[in-house]
């Protein structure tokens, strides 16, 4: 390191010529003391803060959440057209509302009827749809849940609190790191004149991962 | 615009499938705590800076492709030093740093 660049440091560009026959020593690694020293000149240019820095990441670490999912199923509740588009190309609709999946992610959207009940599950691991339903909540990554969805989804079903007639049929969907699937749960009655918003809003996660149905009204004590 | 930190989903849109964040099943990877920082502190600077996603996109993605992964790094790695490169060129071109 025979140059020194800028006011920051500089990141030797680690690597490059020998691939092998040395070992690391524990870090700090020079990428490492490369963030520190950048941080340190924004914080002096005013850019950034330690609590503005902490803040960001804190809520990036706990932000993702099912509303773009919501706003998905909202969508094809007040507009036909793209529900239509919705259950033919998924990742196009998706994209539609600017929702970015991850590379290679092919979703596949369900939809509910009278008839048919889906449920979705990862019977291998917990392949998710993330980029519309946020995190995967505990349960859903649990050997009982991912064996039991199989094997008694009714039982599953009413220990979510979902009654379901017994006509109707459920189908298990099984999620893979190739196809993730998202139910598009039935409009509720009582939600004529609804704004999309408000539509969205009632909109939970079980009810795209099919463990829920929404409701007009408030949900009666059901814990989540 | 304003000094309005921008929201995860916002910064996924503005980065897009060429240069999208390092996840794991949904979520964020941060194998080492300066990763996390320097996520953080490219959305707080950009945000403070008034400088645009798009142009830290541009940055973004030439950084990658400029500097590859090297050989033993990994991809959470690879991918923050190049954001770093980029953050850095962003703000020399605003003439902030």
């Amino acid at each position: 390191m025979a140059r020194s660049a800028g006011p920051v440091g500089v990141l030797p560009r680690a690597g490059v010529s020998d691939g092998h026959g040395h070992h690391h020593a524990r870090p700090p690694s020079a990428v490492e003391l490369r963030a520190q020293a950048l941080e340190a000149l924004l914080a002096e240019r005013g850019l950034v803060s330690t609590d503005a820095i902490d803040a960001v990441v804190e809520l990036y670490e706990n932000d993702v959440g099912p509303q773009n999912g919501a706003r998905v199923v909202a969508r094809a509740w007040v507009d036909e057209a793209y529900r239509t588009r919705l259950l033919e190309d998924a990742n196009a609709a998706i994209a539609e509302l600017g929702f970015v999946g991850a590379e290679g992610d092919n979703m596949v959207v369900v939809a509910n009827t009278p008839a048919v009940h889906n449920m979705v599950v990862c019977t291998l691991c917990s392949c998710y749809p993330w980029p519309v339903l946020g995190l995967p909540p505990t349960w859903y990554k649990s050997p009982p849940y991912r064996a039991r969805a199989v094997s008694e989804p009714r039982a599953v079903l009413r220990e979510f609190g979902v009654e379901l007639d017994d006509e109707v049929e459920i189908r298990i969907w099984d999620s893979s790191a190739e196809v993730r699937y998202l139910v598009l749960p039935m409009r509720p009655p009582d939600t004529e004149g609804w704004s999309e918003e408000r539509l969205a809003g009632i909109v939970t996660r079980d009810c795209m991962i099919g463990t829920g149905l929404p409701r007009a009204l408030e949900p009666a004590g059901h814990g989540r | 615009m304003g000094a309005e930190t921008s929201d995860l989903a916002t910064v996924d849109r503005a980065l897009g499938e060429q240069a999208q964040l390092p996840r794991d099943n949904g979520e964020l990877v941060f194998e080492e705590p300066w990763q996390g920082r320097a996520l953080g502190m490219g959305v707080v600077a950009i945000a403070r800076s008034g400088a645009s996603w798009s142009d830290f996109r541009r940055h973004l993605a030439s950084a990658i492709a400029t500097r590859g992964v090297a050989e033993g790094e990994s991809a959470a790695t690879a991918y923050y030093a190049a954001w770093l490169d980029a953050l850095e060129a962003l703000l020399a071109e605003q003439g902030l740093v």
